[in-house]
């Protein structure tokens, strides 16, 4: 598909955004003007549920005590960048399906310093979303801003932030590392949300976001959706009799899924598949692995397979044991792209070998422990592909940056530098001395 | 980009901590858990419902057990024994459930695959409560099911029982050995043993007693759980990290700067189909014994030691301790008695009390309570506390709210012009949790005309993230061994000791009338003289 001209573009976000006002109702009217400034901006903002306030027949402000016209609690800023239409079409897709969990305003830039045109336009909307009993307001401002100003947006953006409140950057797609623009936003928000699924080139990016260092931290998409593989594998060590194999892993094998031959299915609808290279979809099985890795204090030791049309194999070095680390792709059209398909985990213990399986088919998968040789236990969960709106509302909440998270990156960034036959390994790995043993 | 000298990263803050959710303490924990959203993972255990074909399994115990597993909470080998006379298969006693989930669940309907997979771990155990043989048997299986699923010895058992069974099935536990946890048996890899108990806890003070003694013949104070399920609304929780998290209002939370509390239970509703029971029990016991005086015990707490069950108890059980119980004179002046006749609820008629089905015609209980209550502490002396509590009332509402004094001078009053508002900071606990504070305000304008306005925050238009139900949070609580949310023998006791006055001024006749009020109002005109006479008014919520 052909890139769409910015006019275009601009379009559809309009459409997106008027049909979210269908949905939901706009609480004020919406506000547009074309070829704006800053400061009509902040003016407009300012005076924004002025409309909301009612008053009396003598013409005194009303004072209820409930159901205040404009009750409502400020929690966050949230600026989000649409580089592109691709993105521009997720953003509004998933503010909109952010249901009652939204910040309190955010910011959404259109950015294109080569487009001609009104240097700044905006779109004012705001929201109520009654959600159970509580009505949740939030204020979205739309923000196209083109030519030399697309290269100053933190200049633009910081007067509309709501004072005193923590600032978060969404980042959708590849973020554009080398570019003085990203820069700029990072340095203005507290915590970065991207998702390293959508990375061009992955070890670039990881390395990138390991060097960023914010306030509330880095947010990362893929290593939210590993959240319930991580809950279920920890469970396996929950209990004290199966704990003790812990230490004596020998085998990780993570599979993920990729596209079957011939399947046009990506992980988002309407993104080219052109987008994603092959390596993109390995964040996940890469930062799980890395998890893992870190928390039980796993070095590197070599390389067994080079990368391969999204597989690898790496030796690592446990504590008591040598890991065979084994990352496969899985063609399949159940999942979408980057999903993992499954974890499995071998220990010798005192008793014979043990295996944790977690095997999963489209929504559901099998968790399974063949241990003391015992029967294996057997258990049916949900595993469903959480949609991209539930991971940013979850990310949203967080606001501590994750050390977790940040030692899980720095060893997947090595097996990930180690596996690439093209390149030496850039970095000294060892995860158990970043985490302290 | 530069390294910002930000906060120190801690682990995220933690509720009253778990003290054994993964294994005995000595055990290494486990490393995998460090930085998972779900800290607390209770250990592997089997939850005996006793009492399992009731109501209560079926509407909350079943839903709360399926949720907690949807969501993760679970370890794999968590099973479930549903204990009860009723003659059923394992596989009826499962549809039982699985139909109680479809109706009540706030996850529902039911996943078909899901559940079967859960419920291989649900067992029926049928039974006479009297009869030692079923104990006998029911230890056989709870071993079985350690042996086969690895529960470890780790035994939770809920009393889903009316009070009358309590005794006599706790004695049946004991005599089968199953009360025991493994340290008191020798043997700390044999697990844990602890027992669920539903209110009333008793429906005086000697009743109480009784029945804490007979429950701890058999189980010891650590292994009890007493759910009071109001404990479970994440209040606690809420009301400590507002006073004790920030650093504005504890400084002000004292008799300098309070002029009074009130402390309000509403409820629209009538009795219901509990007519029977209420009639027996009436607001003072159902309400103002338990959820009643535990609010007001953790809004007037000290800063307790550290944020565990234990602190958090001793420190409610001293403001408990700081209420005096009243002589007969002191009830007639400090408390208010009523009964709802008919009269319009939001919009529907409402039968007058005594009309209601299972209801004596000629009923003298009380439906509405207020009283007056003084917490003679360093920190309260001088403080009143208003608690009223009442059905059939204009709105559902449960809240406490604090009123300041009024500014030392009144600067801004002239003549002719009324005083300014004093100060109220609410703390709205029903339906919408929140936080409100009152204060007065210039009028834009020439002239100095001031007025009352609200600052308003609620959790729900902030957070928005769903509340898990009380039930949920109090199991999990159990299974983890975190009694914070639960209350001990002596808060119950105490409790008992300040109402008993009361119960036996009224049931004297020597306590006051007992007024009536109509279904759909704030309660009796006496109700609001009990404030009128120290220059107060209640507030509507």
């Amino acid at each position: 598909m052909a890139r769409r001209s910015a006019s275009e573009r601009e379009l559809a976000v309009h459409r997106q955004l008027m049909r979210f006002g269908e949905a939901e109702s706009l609480a004020t009217p919406m506000w547009e003007q074309r070829g704006t400034t800053v400061a009509a901006i902040e003016a407009q903002l300012a005076r924004l549920w002025d409309v909301q306030s009612q008053t009396t027949s003598e013409g005194d402000q009303l004072v209820t005590e409930k159901g205040l016209p404009h009750a409502r609690a400020s929690v966050l800023n949230l600026i989000v960048t649409a580089a592109n239409a691709e993105t521009a079409d997720r953003v509004v897709q998933t503010l909109l399906s952010l249901g009652i969990r939204h910040p309190s305003r955010a910011i959404v830039l259109v950015a294109d310093h080569r487009a001609a045109g009104d240097p700044l336009d905006v779109r004012i909307s705001t929201h109520c979303n009654t959600g159970g009993m509580d009505q949740i307001c939030y204020e979205e401002v739309v923000l196209t801003v083109r030519g030399d100003k697309a290269e100053h947006l933190a200049g633009i953006v910081a007067p509309l932030l709501i004072h005193d409140l923590p600032t978060f950057t969404w980042w959708p797609g590849d973020p554009p590392f080398r570019d003085p623009v990203f820069d700029q936003l990072v340095e203005l928000s507290d915590r970065l949300i991207v998702d390293s699924s959508d990375f061009g080139d992955l070890l670039a990016g990881l390395r990138r976001l390991a060097a960023i260092e914010r306030r509330s931290g880095i947010g990362d998409l893929a290593w939210e959706r590993l959240g319930p593989w991580q809950e279920r594998i920890a469970q396996f060590f929950d209990a004290p009799r199966f704990r003790r194999y812990l230490p004596n892993l020998n085998r990780l094998i993570v599979r993920y899924a990729v596209p079957a031959m011939g399947s046009r299915r990506t992980r988002h609808a309407g993104v080219d598949a052109g987008l994603h290279t092959h390596l993109a979809p390995m964040a996940q099985p890469t930062l799980l692995a890395g998890w893992l890795a870190a928390r039980l204090g796993w070095r590197r030791n070599r390389t067994l397979d080079p990368l391969l049309d999204g597989s690898m194999r790496l030796r690592l070095e446990g504590r008591h044991e040598m890991v065979d680390l084994r990352i496969q792709a899985e063609p399949t059209d159940q999942l979408p792209a980057g999903e993992l398909t499954s974890v499995r985990l071998r220990s010798y213990g005192e008793t014979g070998a043990a295996e944790f399986i977690i095997d999963r088919t489209g929504d559901e998968a099998v968790v399974a422990t063949n241990a003391d040789g015992m029967t294996a236990l057997l258990r049916r969960i949900t595993m469903e592909v959480p949609r991209e709106a539930e991971l940013l509302s979850q990310q949203l909440i967080d606001d501590q940056a994750d050390p977790v998270y940040e030692a899980a990156l720095h060893a997947a960034t090595g097996f990930l530098a180690a596996a690439r036959t093209e390149e030496a390994p850039a970095l000294p790995v060892s995860p158990a001395q970043e985490l302290g043993g | 980009m530069t390294r910002e000298a930000g906060p120190t990263v801690e682990a995220r803050p933690a509720r009253a901590p778990a003290e054994s959710g993964n294994g005995s303490p000595t055990e290494v924990p486990n490393p995998l858990r460090q930085g998972l959203r779900l800290e607390r993972m209770p250990a592997p255990c089997t939850m005996v419902i006793i009492g399992a074909t009731g109501d209560l399994t079926r509407r909350k115990l079943g839903p709360a057990l399926y949720n907690l597993m949807l969501g993760g909470f679970l370890p794999p080998e968590f099973t479930v024994v549903g204990f009860a006379r009723r003659e059923m298969s394992d596989a009826e006693f499962r549809d039982h459930l699985r139909e109680g989930i479809d109706a009540y669940s706030r996850n529902k309907p039911v996943k078909r695959s899901i559940w079967d997979s859960f419920s291989q771990g649900i067992e029926y155990h049928r039974g006479e409560f009297h009869e030692p043989a079923s104990y006998k048997e029911l230890a056989a299986r709870l071993e079985r099911i350690d042996r086969d699923r690895g529960t470890s010895g780790n035994r939770l058992f809920y009393l889903a029982v009316p009070p009358v069974l309590y005794p006599e099935i706790v004695k049946q536990l004991g005599m089968a050995g199953l009360a025991a946890s493994g340290e008191a048996r020798g043997d700390a890899r044999r697990g844990w043993s602890r027992v669920i108990v539903e209110k009333p806890f008793g429906s005086d003070l000697s009743s109480a007693r009784k029945l804490n003694r007979e429950i701890r013949e058999v189980f010891g104070e650590d292994q009890i759980f007493r759910i009071d399920h109001y404990l479970g609304k994440e209040t606690v929780q809420n009301l400590a990290v507002f006073r004790f998290g920030n650093g504005l209002f504890e400084p002000i939370w004292n008799r300098r700067y309070i002029d009074s509390v009130q402390i309000t239970v509403a409820e629209t509703v009538g009795v219901e189909e509990r007519g029977e029971f209420y009639d027996q029990t009436g607001a003072l016991r159902d309400i103002v014994q338990n959820h009643g005086l535990q609010l007001m015990a953790t809004f007037g707490m000290e800063p307790p030691v550290e944020f565990k069950a234990e602190d958090l108890r001793d420190e409610k059980l001293k403001v408990l301790r700081a209420v005096k119980p009243m002589s007969t004179s002191e009830v007639v002046q400090n408390t208010v008695r009523g009964q709802y006749v008919s009269g319009w609820v939001e919009g529907t008629k409402v039968h007058a009390y005594r009309d209601e089905p299972e209801v004596n015609p000629a009923s003298q209980t009380e439906t509405y309570v207020a009283l007056k209550l003084a917490v003679d502490s360093w920190r309260w002396a001088g403080v009143p506390v208003y608690l009223r509590t009442g059905k059939a009332m204009p709105t559902r509402a449960t809240e406490i709210a604090v009123q300041f004094k009024r500014a030392p001078l009144a600067l801004f009053a002239r003549a002719g012009m009324p005083q300014i508002d004093p100060n109220i900071l609410a703390i709205r606990i029903q339906p919408d949790e929140g936080i409100l504070l009152r204060f007065g305000a210039k009028v834009p304008g020439q002239g100095l005309n001031i007025r009352s306005v609200n600052m308003d925050f609620r959790y729900g238009a902030s957070f928005a993230v769903d509340s898990p139900d009380a039930y949920e949070t109090l199991l999990l609580d159990c299974m983890i061994g975190d009694a914070s949310l639960f209350t001990r023998d002596d808060e119950v006791e105490r409790a008992w000791e300040i109402i008993d006055p009361i119960l036996r001024a009224w049931e004297s006749g020597e306590g006051g009338p007992l007024h009536f009020y109509g279904a759909g109002t704030w309660g009796p005109p006496a109700a609001d003289e009990l404030l009128e006479r120290d220059g107060r008014a209640w507030r509507k919520p």
